[in-house]
């Protein structure tokens, strides 16, 4: 198993290696990288997935300390959407060597395709919760990739965008709730987690709605399904693997697999079953709409989706029953749609169902694949559909009738958009043409073994998924240990005779026939039943929202003269500073007897602070500043630290000396007094920055840890050889870190020198250029020849 | 004794921060020297203050902590390199400004944030198209 995760990102590297010359023969190698993956359905088929007996789990540590450790566990569910993965996996490659152009990039596409596949099977395999956020996120991170590959265009790039930014919300979502689950339940791993902790904790509730968060973005259901329609503008092999069989079941999966966990609670079904059945309603009322091949498909899978997730929301082992069949079927015929789509647009050149009639006579193979997928899809029978459809109205009959209305006609709406796409195939041939009326194929043609064999598997697993329901059940069966509905007495048969859910086929038929008869009516009611509204308007207008607040908060606090924007920094850290300050515990000791010493030292320490306070200018202020400064090194005296005092004594001087070479460019101009309106603002800001500062201190005097200090007194003459410790910490054990300081002053040094140089060739403004100008207007920079022109250098020479 | 230099580490940082806050680019500089010498005595400070020998193995023990001071010593004189440098960029801000008022030296942000001069992220705009690329394969 952890082969089979970890040989797609290997791959990824040696396709990224070896494109150039193997060219679209890429593909046939990365195909070889999802072997091991659909090697997993030995086990999947063993006896290790029955009920009572044990899954497959491998562990590597990593970082056992914490919990992050790769653990695989195979259980039946994860193998089977693994061997899933592996399958379409395999198909999408072998398909994109005969769709993509010879000019394509391989060298982008086949890597993302893999590390993607890699990503996806760690996901589901991925026992560990850590990990599997980590693997959610590279899926996210990949479809971005892979949707934004033709970044030339602007729709790719927007789709990429708006894909991740949803995504990565609800991965954020994920990220927080397995955190809260692992701190409930006591474990990183998903498979020891005390469920009964989890349902007792506190954080129960928030975990609970985070995972879903995720779940609902990944999957594209109301309200974030607007990403997955603009998602299709990914190459259609993309299409196939990523956004109908395998990245959006994400969502699904997280919802099958902690269902066990949350299921117990009323609001977890609450909330999944309606807004899946929302979305089953919505992404097919807008399926039918579309007129665009790809966008159909799009908006169906969302409907889909939305089917899944109602039924695995059930959190029964019926429903978990029913979706895992469903699962199975929707992976064969979508996939298996969008690689007929893709042939479609690679042959005629175009997409648009108003340009497309005829084409059964032009793409024979085609069409009987397109019609075996989309029987599917519709849920006739003999086809798989039509068995999950049915276990879907049982589970919906057990929920309530609203449901099952709502299902019935979104199953209806389902049956027409089927009906719309098989439609191209029928009436008289037309040969496609763009906007100026001229030709867009000369010559079309039913497309090569290449394009054909991935969809041709696929649609052919959508028949026999149907006409011998045993072999899905079969499948369906193996996840029962995993799913917990192993004690589910279901069957799956094509005819069982006259039932309540049989009765709602029927009215779907009816339906779903009435709504392809006044087709042309249907369509027109839709275009004027156009929302005002839009989600991807809501979703534009949230970002320029987001632009504008940004820019309106930089401007008011970072766009302002350096002391406000350093009064507002300082106030923000104040408070949080304060807060901390405030819930620390105050250590206090009075102030006792001080050795006689100290006084004078603190004196002078005040007197220097106090006297640059009130002085009026400038070499006042800094000749009061070394005041201080000598202060502070006989307060380094009285603490027992002798070379702090003599370095300060020395940087002291110099500093001064500095001061006053600095003072000689600048003309003795007067101080600026401070504006009226801050000076309160002022001292608030300073005395709470001082008290903050004091309490820190107070607070800091307990000792957490023993001090490491003992070792360097111990090894300062063992080990470096010198008698001061201090310098040998500075020069031995902390060599590295003296040497990173050298260079800062080196750096400082240089900086300095070449500034002063430049002063000394410009021309320093005299008193009567000092112009005193509002803040937050521009002030008119002088021109300053300061670079030695190439003849004077000559001079110099 | 701790006690003590608290209040006193609390005076200087006061002093530092007022007059970083002020509008002459040489108080800034020296408010930022006078938090400096508040932290490097903060930092002895927390370490505890004992009436022992400095870390000087010559003599007789027992030790101050010395692994504070070590750090101390860098911060000084990194502290040194940080005024040296502030006061030559402020120099050359006043030659080439022609004044040292830290408030009028703009950085061009204040603008209008209602303004629609492309400071906002629209996803329209991200960035000019580039020439149509020709993906579909032509066989």
């Amino acid at each position: 198993m952890t082969l089979a995760v970890l040989l797609p990102f290997v791959m990824a590297a040696l396709c990224a290696w070896l494109a150039r010359p193997l060219g679209r023969r890429t593909g046939y190698l990365a195909a070889l990288a999802f072997v091991p993956a659909l090697l997993l359905a030995a086990p999947l088929a063993g006896s290790s997935v029955e009920p009572g007996g044990t899954a497959l789990s491998q562990n590597t540590p990593w970082v056992p300390e914490l919990g992050l450790n790769l653990v695989f566990r195979g259980d039946g569910f994860s193998l089977l959407f693994a061997v899933l993965i592996g399958v379409i996996g395999t198909l999408a490659s072998l398909y994109s060597v005969a769709y993509l152009s010879p000019r394509e990039r391989f060298g982008r596409f086949y890597p993302y395709l893999l590390l993607f596949g890699g990503s996806m099977l760690g996901l589901v395999l991925s026992d560990n919760l850590i990990a599997l956020f980590g693997f959610w996120e590279m899926t996210s991170v990949t479809s971005f990739l892979l949707i934004g590959l033709w970044h030339t265009r602007s729709e790719a790039r927007d789709g990429a965008v708006k894909a991740f930014l949803i995504s990565a919300l609800g991965g954020l979502g994920l990220l927080a709730a397995v955190a809260l689950l692992s701190m409930a339940g006591g474990s990183t791993l998903l498979s020891e987690l005390d469920l009964e902790a989890v349902r007792a904790s506190p954080l129960f509730v928030p975990a609970l709605l985070l995972t879903l968060l995720a779940a609902f973005t990944k999957s594209a259901q109301l309200p974030f399904h607007l990403w997955l329609p603009t998602a299709m503008e990914a190459p259609t092999p993309v299409s196939a693997f990523l956004h109908s069989a395998t990245m959006v079941k994400a969502g699904v999966v997280l919802v099958a697999k902690f269902g066990l966990i949350f299921g117990s609670s009323a609001l977890w079904a609450g909330i999944i079953v309606p807004l899946g059945l929302a979305t089953l309603f919505w992404g097919s009322w807008r399926a039918l709409k579309q007129t665009d091949l790809k966008a159909l498909l799009a908006y169906s899978t969302v409907s889909q989706l939305g089917l899944l997730m109602a039924l695995y929301g059930l959190a029964d082992a019926e429903g978990r029953f029913a979706a895992t069949t469903h699962l199975l079927n929707h992976a064969a015929f979508k996939a298996a749609l969008f690689f007929v789509v893709g042939i479609i647009d690679h042959e005629t050149g175009t997409r648009e169902v108003s340009q497309l009639s005829g084409l059964r006579r032009k793409l024979p193979i085609t069409f009987v694949l397109a019609g075996l997928a989309a029987l599917s899809m519709a849920g006739l029978p003999p086809l798989g559909g039509f068995i999950s459809k049915e276990l879907f109205y049982e589970a919906m009959l057990h929920a309530g009738p609203a449901f099952i209305a709502v299902a019935v006609l979104g199953s209806a709406l389902t049956l027409a958009y089927s009906a719309r796409l098989v439609a191209i195939f029928f009436g008289s041939y037309r040969a496609p043409v763009d906007d100026g009326g001229r030709s867009l194929k000369a010559d079309v043609h039913e497309a090569g073994p290449g394009l054909l064999l991935p969809p041709a598997l696929l649609a052919a697993g959508a028949l026999l998924f149907g006409v011998w329901p045993q072999s899905t059940e079969w499948l369906t069966r193996r996840v029962g240990a995993a799913l917990d509905f192993a004690g589910y007495g279901g069957h799956l048969y094509l005819w069982h005779g006259v039932t309540p859910a049989l009765i709602a086929t029927l009215i779907t038929w009816a339906l779903g026939a009435a709504l392809v008869w006044q087709s042309a009516r249907v369509y027109a009611l839709q275009l004027r039943l156009e929302l005002p509204i839009s989600s991807n308007g809501g979703y534009r207008a949230l970002l320029r929202g987001l632009g504008t607040f940004a820019s309106a908060l930089i401007t008011r606090t970072q766009g302002l003269a350096l002391p406000d924007q350093l009064r507002i920094t300082l106030a923000a850290a104040g408070l949080m500073g304060g807060y901390a300050v405030w819930r620390a515990p105050q250590v206090f000791q009075p102030f006792g007897t001080l050795p006689p010493s100290v006084l004078p030292i603190a004196v002078l320490l005040v007197a220097g602070a106090m006297g640059v306070l009130l002085s009026r200018n400038r070499l006042t202020a800094v000749i009061l500043t070394g005041l201080t400064g000598f202060g502070s090194a006989a307060a380094f005296l009285a603490m027992r630290a002798p070379d702090l005092a003599l370095t300060q004594l020395l940087i002291e001087a110099v500093t001064v000396i500095l001061f006053l070479l600095v003072f000689q460019y600048l003309p003795g101009i007067r101080d600026l007094p401070r504006r009226r309106s801050r000076y309160a603002v002022d001292v608030v800001l300073a005395g709470a920055s001082g008290v903050g500062a004091t309490l820190l201190i107070l607070a800091s005097l307990r000792f957490l840890a023993p001090p490491i200090s003992p070792y360097y007194l111990e090894n300062a003459y063992k080990g470096g050889g010198g008698k001061n410790v201090v310098n040998v910490i500075l020069v031995d054990f902390r060599g590295f870190d003296t040497l990173g300081e050298i260079v800062v002053v080196a750096v400082v040094a240089l900086a300095v020198g070449s500034l002063v140089r430049l002063g000394r060739r410009g021309r320093a403004p005299t008193e009567t250029d000092t112009d005193r100008q509002s803040p937050n207007r521009t002030i008119p920079v002088r021109p300053i020849n300061n670079q030695p022109s190439p003849t004077d250098q000559e001079v110099r020479r | 004794m701790e006690s003590l230099f608290a209040v006193l580490v609390g005076v200087l940082v006061a002093a530092g921060v007022f007059l970083l806050l002020s509008r002459t680019i040489i108080r800034v500089v020296l408010g930022l020297a006078f938090i400096a010498y508040g932290v490097n005595l903060a930092i002895l400070t927390v370490a505890g203050l004992r009436d022992e020998a400095p870390p000087l193995l010559t003599l007789a023990g027992p030790y101050v902590d010395p692994l504070p001071q070590a750090l101390v010593l860098t911060a000084i004189v990194i502290g040194f390199g940080t005024t040296a440098l502030l006061l030559t960029v402020a120099l050359r801000a006043y030659q080439v400004a022609g004044h040292d008022d830290v408030e009028a030296f703009g950085d061009g942000l204040a603008r209008n944030p209602d303004a629609p001069d492309g400071q906002y992220a629209d996803p329209e705009h991200l960035s000019p198209d580039q020439p149509e690329a020709d993906h579909e394969a032509r066989s």
